[in-house]
């Protein structure tokens, strides 16, 4: 896309955001609004260390499970103020991703996706068993929305927590951006090319893929923690290994290694499985078929359709312009 | 001392279980570079295809599991025909996706024909030896002895026959495969019907041995890959002390430790050994 189309593309797309809730009748689809804004957060992150650096991480829902169980347990326990226990969690999400990066990272493709995907199945377990801290699968209840009651704004309104996550969705895609047009950002891009070369250029590949790793784990904690807000009760039920498979998928449906990507992707996969509803027992196989299907004839997620046929229609007028 | 072989003999037999799921697994990798996560899911629906023969049609044990089998090859060639096929050349991330969402495919299927009860494959093995104080399930015993054929079976496959040396040369240079006359287009299908017959084999273990039920697969296909760590990818040797260090790991935590955490216990053993050595405990380095 040229420099205006994305503007244009991006400022379109915050209007329509910052419309949105105006135009949506049935409240049940600002609910899944709030939880598409909130899975755009973890996309994002998953992008970063997917998208951009190659290495398929499946532990992002577990990552939103450390983050939620944080800021939850963080507000009950030490009775902190919810504003600090949100950001406090990416904080402790990002400790617990430096600990299996580590380990998880001395190896590549296939290998480090299965290795984080069995992070994600400890996380599980242990949220479903360690009764004493997480209550297991019964889960928490009664987490704290996170203003008082009688404050500014009004919490208990779906449109307020909607602009809220809109505007954190809105600065961590841009803090991604950021990244990622930053000499780190580069590096990121060039391992996912030639991670030989760049280590032959005399850069610490494993620095950054730590860094891309941790970062991506943040977003991830981020989400978890509004999304315990949000819902005020969280169980372990929603982050196990086939939520982090969401995340990847958003990425690559989206566009995997694009901006706008994810956004487009968080919505597929809010959206899509309540649209396939009427399937009623069929909607795993449907869903499964999608994906299938989308990957065959689709492999560049949705923003590289576009942009691809922008493309052709580009050339096909300068085509007809020299005739 | 005798429960420690007690849990030993134990882990045999699940290890056994997961060296066949990997055998499958590394195969399809060697040779097309797939993770094919649905492998779990697959060899469940050899599984539950048994249970129903045995239950519904009244196949005596055998029988039915020759008929999954062959049910197992042929749709072991359709995955590959339907869905790998296409994606080929594409990103292998693509062909992971891909992998996911047959994932979900065949968990649906399994749920649609065979509901969401946990169902066990009647066996009528349940005589019991007992050798100084280590009581062995005739079930386990025979789980033991046919893993343990079926993994010779392949081994003398990949060596010794054409068709083995066939996979062989692809595995090590497609192109070079290609120039020596090999068909690089049904290598891919015979390899995926043997996996996937492997899975089938495995999926019957499982479900005469515990139980199949949803959401197993996935978990079985997860340890499937975790022994291929554990042993180093594409050698058979690797993938048969991957799955008996898990297996047996996965016994005495379950035994000594507690049965709730056996998966991360099994799963930490896996990470240390990256640390220490990546490229598996069999691997070249």
């Amino acid at each position: 896309m040229t420099l205006n189309r994305t503007v244009l593309f991006y400022a379109t797309a915050l209007v329509g955001f910052i419309l949105l809730p105006q135009l949506i009748a049935v409240k049940y689809y600002l609910h899944l609004s709030i939880l598409a804004l909130i899975w755009v957060i973890a996309a994002q992150g998953q992008n970063l260390i997917q998208g951009y650096t190659g290495y398929v991480s499946i532990v992002q829902a577990g990552f939103m499970g450390i983050g939620a169980y944080s800021t939850a347990l963080m507000g009950i326990h030490f009775n902190l103020p919810v504003w600090l226990t949100i950001m406090l969690a990416p904080l402790i999400t990002a400790f617990f991703a430096l600990l299996t990066g580590y380990p998880s990272l001395r190896v590549k493709g296939h290998y480090f996706a299965i290795v984080t995907l069995a992070f994600n199945m400890v996380i599980f377990i242990v949220l479903m068993n360690f009764h004493q801290l997480t209550q297991g699968e019964a889960g928490i209840t009664d987490i704290p929305k996170p203003g008082a009651e009688g404050g500014l704004f009004d919490w208990s309104q779906r449109e307020t927590y909607y602009y809220f996550v809109l505007i954190i969705a809105v600065l961590m895609t841009g803090f991604a951006a950021l990244i990622v047009r930053s000499r780190i950002g580069q590096t990121l891009v060039a391992i996912r090319q030639n991670e030989d070369l760049v280590g032959a250029v005399g850069i610490a590949a494993w620095k950054y893929k730590l860094f891309a790793f941790v970062i991506s784990a943040m977003f991830g904690g981020l989400a978890g923690a509004i999304y315990a807000h949000y819902q005020s009760f969280i169980n372990p039920e929603i982050f196990g290994v086939a939520q982090s498979l969401d995340a990847i998928l958003a990425v690559i449906v989206g566009g995997s290694g694009t901006i706008a990507g994810p956004i487009i992707g968080a919505f597929f996969v809010v959206f899509l499985p309540e649209y396939l509803r009427f399937a009623d027992s069929f909607r795993l196989i449907l869903y499964g078929l999608v994906l299938v299907l989308a990957t065959i004839f689709m492999p560049r997620g949705i923003v590289g359709l576009t942009t691809d046929l922008l493309a052709r229609r580009e050339q096909r007028k300068l085509g007809q312009r020299r005739k | 001392m005798v429960e420690v072989l007690q849990q030993i003999i134990n882990g045999i037999a699940i290890g056994g279980v997961y060296v066949l799921i990997a055998l499958g697994l590394t195969t399809v990798f060697g040779i097309l570079g797939i993770a094919h996560f649905a492998h779990g899911s697959v060899s469940m629906f050899g599984g539950y295809l048994t249970f129903f023969f045995v239950t519904s049609w009244g196949f005596p044990l055998l029988l039915a599991i020759l008929v999954a089998l062959v049910v197992g090859l042929l749709l072991g060639v359709l995955i590959e025909l339907l869905a790998y096929r296409p994606v080929r050349n594409a990103n292998h991330i693509n062909a992971f996706i891909v992998a996911l969402g047959l994932t979900m495919m065949v968990e649906g299927l399994n749920l649609e024909f065979f509901g969401h009860e946990q169902v066990v494959i009647p066996t009528n093995l349940s005589r019991v030896f007992e050798v100084g104080g280590v009581t062995v399930p005739e079930l386990r015993l025979y789980v033991i002895i046919a893993a343990a054929l079926l993994i010779l079976a392949m081994t003398l496959f990949v060596e010794k026959t054409k068709t083995g040396q066939a996979i062989r040369a692809v595995a090590e240079n497609r192109d070079a495969a290609i120039l020596m006359g090999v068909n690089v287009n049904t290598i891919p299908m015979v390899v995926f019907a043997i996996s996937t017959a492997l899975g089938v084999c495995a999926g019957v273990m499982v479900g005469s041995l515990f139980a199949i039920a949803p959401g197993i697969g996935e978990g079985l296909v997860v340890k499937g890959f975790a022994v291929l760590i554990l042993g180093g990818l594409g050698s058979i040797p690797g993938a048969v002390v991957g799955g008996l260090v898990l297996g047996i790991t996965e016994a005495l935590a379950a035994g000594f430790i507690s049965s709730a955490y056996k998966d991360v216990i099994a799963f930490v053993v896996m990470i240390t050994v990256l640390l220490f050595r990546p490229q598996g405990l069999m691997g070249k380095s």
